[in-house]
């Protein structure tokens, strides 16, 4: 599937192993320039359903922190649509593309949009042909309005050229840590709290206005233009067979060159952090973001960066968050103050989370600052498991796993805390920012 | 079949009825569904408020209230039929469903065919609960709210039982015990804003307070069944015009 | 005669709607449970047959409708 030739050396020519794939400089590209380095977007017209199968040979997982099959999502809003008979103007699919990025601590969605707005684009234009929707949104963060100007004048650029098929409407997420969650989005669009919602329906059969709706991410968006330009085995000439291709990650906390990395999936912990600058003495790393969970250092060094490596290691990639937590942190304090943001950020929509998280967070605040009381880690781990997997969104899930992995990876202060109260590390500035106010 | 009309200044009213077991009945069954009528919206108050004992789960209250209100539309279907064949006064079935287009006490009968047309709406949707959705269900049962006292009102002001001692007692009772459960019920409508609670209750008490005024210049005073529009030769009408 | 088969079926809570009011634990104590708040724990697993009566009734009673009777995939 590669583009026709073209005059420059590598005009449409596949990156590389080894290559970057998705931000392949410091300037956004416009779209002349992104013409000239990918080569024009393959568009074969509505129904073009053979994208999805190329999709699925490529085995390429979402990156929005769900990990759920691409091409799966994608059959599954092709076949709802198809199911509701011919697509006319109105009621076709619709598709989604996530950029909200709620979680504080990642920024790879932003750095893309404001890099590589065509290739996010592209792939909204391609995978709206593939499942037959007739209308898409883009969904910003709020927190970014240069990038948002960026993205507006992509788009601009695609109207003038020709390329509004399906048009693109920009959305500004909502504030709030939900906001971005996939139904709490499709809420938000349908005009309501963005706040998420119980399925079924599942938004590939029912989504925004009622119609089947594809959300993924930017960054799976990125990765589908790239496959219907250059094609499966190209796109798993980097990664592993499990998780084949590349991902953006944030790597953040205590490293000289923090920042957004484009990496293989499966490289080594260590190595992804080393080229960051890992500073010597960093006891453990978050991963997956503030609803994720803890690994220690150095012992995870060899874990590979993949959501398969890491969940066989106990942990989470997510949204590709690597914060790094220096030794001069106490990490029971650092959970304690994430835990808290996480209760106060939940959508209190559920029992069990409404009241469980703020009773987790108060029982790790208890470890860190406090007095604990009798059976504190008991208590902690009957909490857990009364909000795992009872609620309508996954954010008491990733608190209980938090807690869960914290308690784990820093056992020695857990003993220290408890025999002798809470070290003098815990009373230092918070290592990972927490966002003031209901953010 | 009824009795004499005496004319002016015969010394005390003698008040035209029909002695056929239909009259009887309809003012039997009335009584009853208004009995049973009370009791659901007692028992559906008592859902509201979320009441509990270990001898009295929830499902019981809720199983109580659905049989109490079926059985009350059960005698109320019976009250309209006896009242429709009872051929002594002319009350045809429409005047059962159509409020206010009947010829015999129009407005007192109308509020009788309010709370029947409820009644009916009100079992319906919640026979297809499941179907119809919270939200509609819901929207319905609110009416419940206003099909009692429009029940209690028909009563009132249709009955020629009214003044009878025991019934005027019967019917306070019922309108005391609904009274008590539904500040209950307003008390934890509004945990967090006492005064709404409190404005609620005096609202409610005031309309006791009215309701007990109108009763005293209403039905409880002489001349009543003219001034609802009764006929003189039709039942409860009385000997003075 | 046709004999019918039994669908399997299972038990599910919204936990939005679910408001805690717990009929559902009342009707069916084999199969769901009070946490510590009140709110229904659900025992996995399909729905044995001569619970499944008990269960529709649940369904139907639950005041916010938040019980949900499901064919198991």
């Amino acid at each position: 599937m590669t583009a026709p030739g073209a005059t420059t050396a590598w005009a449409g020519q596949p990156p590389a192993p080894g290559e970057l794939r998705l931000i392949t400089g410091d300037q956004p590209l416009s779209l002349a320039e992104h013409i000239e380095r990918y080569g024009p977007a393959p568009l074969a017209g509505p129904g073009a359903t053979a994208l999805i199968t190329e999709v699925d040979h490529a085995g390429l997982t979402g990156r929005g922190g769900g990990a759920f099959p691409a091409a799966r999502k994608m059959r599954a809003v092709a076949d709802a649509s198809l199911r509701r008979g011919k697509v006319r103007s109105g009621t076709g699919s619709v598709v989604v593309a996530n950029g909200s990025e709620s979680e504080p601590a990642s920024s790879k969605d932003e750095v893309l949009l404001s890099h590589a707005p065509h290739l996010v684009l592209d792939g909204i234009t391609l995978s709206a042909a593939a499942v037959g929707a007739d209308q898409a949104y883009l969904c910003l963060s709020p927190r970014n309005p240069a990038m948002a100007r960026a993205v507006a004048a992509a788009v601009a650029e695609r109207d003038q050229a020709g390329f509004s098929e399906p048009p693109v409407t920009l959305i500004s997420t909502p504030d709030g840590y939900l906001s971005g969650q996939e139904t709490a989005l499709i809420s938000a669009l349908n005009g309501s709290h963005p706040l998420p919602t119980f399925i079924p329906p599942r938004p590939a059969e029912r989504g925004v206005q009622r119609r089947p709706t594809l959300v993924q991410n930017v960054e799976t968006l990125a990765h589908i233009a790239l496959i219907a330009r250059f094609g499966a085995t190209w796109f798993r000439e980097v990664g592993t067979a499990g998780a084949p291709g590349s991902a953006l990650v944030t790597v953040t906390g205590c490293v000289a060159r923090p920042g957004v990395r484009e990496i293989p999936l499966g490289t080594p912990l260590g190595e992804v952090l080393r080229r960051s600058g890992a500073l010597s003495g960093a006891q453990a790393v978050l991963t997956g973001g503030y609803f994720g969970t803890w690994l220690p250092l150095p012992a995870a060094w060899q874990v590979p960066v993949s959501e398969e490596s890491m969940r066989a290691a106990g942990a989470a990639l997510g949204p590709g968050v690597l914060a790094v937590l220096p030794g001069s942190a106490c990490g029971l304090a650092e959970t304690a103050r994430v835990l808290g943001f996480l209760a106060d950020n939940s959508a209190r929509q559920c029992g069990p989370c409404r009241n469980g998280m703020p009773a987790l967070a108060d029982a790790m605040k208890q470890i860190a600052f406090g007095r604990p009381g009798h059976d504190v880690v008991g208590w902690i781990g009957q909490l857990s498991g009364l909000i795992t997997s009872r609620g309508a969104c996954h954010l008491p899930d990733g608190g209980a796993a938090l807690a869960r992995t914290a308690l784990d990876v820093f056992a020695a202060d857990l003993r220290a805390h408890l025999a002798s109260g809470p070290c003098d590390r815990a009373y230092r500035p918070a290592a990972l920012p927490i966002p003031t106010g209901r953010a | 079949m009824g009795s004499g009309v005496t004319g002016a200044g015969h010394v005390g009213a003698i008040i035209v009825t029909s002695s056929t077991p239909l009259w009887y009945a309809t003012r039997a069954t009335g009584l009853v569904a208004l009995v049973l009528l009370t009791i659901s919206m007692m028992l559906g108050l008592l859902s509201s408020v979320r009441f509990q004992r270990p001898e009295w789960p929830r499902f019981v209250t809720l199983g109580l209230h659905r049989n109490v209100t079926l059985l009350a539309l059960g005698f109320t279907v019976m009250h309209v039929l006896t009242t429709v064949l009872d051929s002594f006064v002319s009350i045809p079935l429409a005047d059962a469903f159509v409020p206010f287009i009947s010829s015999y006490r129009p407005i007192w009968i109308g509020l009788g065919a309010i709370a029947f047309d409820l009644m009916i709406a009100l079992v319906v949707t919640s026979l297809l609960r499941t179907r119809l959705g919270l939200r509609s269900w819901r929207l319905v049962h609110w009416s419940a709210y206003l099909c009692w006292p429009v029940a209690v009102l028909h009563g009132l002001g249709t009955g020629t039982d009214t003044p009878v001692r025991w019934v005027l007692a019967l019917t306070a009772c019922c309108v005391l015990a609904v009274a008590v459960l539904t500040i209950w019920r307003l008390a934890l409508t509004w945990p967090d804003r006492p005064l709404a609670a409190v404005a609620g209750v005096v609202v409610l008490v005031l309309v006791l307070i009215a309701g007990g005024a109108w009763l005293r210049t209403g039905p409880l005073a002489p001349g009543w069944s003219h001034r609802s529009g009764t006929h003189s030769s039709q039942p409860g009408a009385a000997g003075r015009p | 005669m046709a004999v019918e088969r039994p669908r399997q079926l299972e038990l599910r809570v919204n936990p939005i709607a679910c408001d805690a009011h717990g009929l559902c634990m009342e009707l069916l104590p084999e199969l769901i449970s009070a946490d510590l708040w009140g709110y229904p724990i659900i025992r996995s697993g399909p729905v044995p047959l001569r619970l499944q009566a008990l269960a529709r009734r649940a369904v139907a009673d639950c005041p916010t409708l938040a019980l949900l009777l499901t064919e198991r995939q």
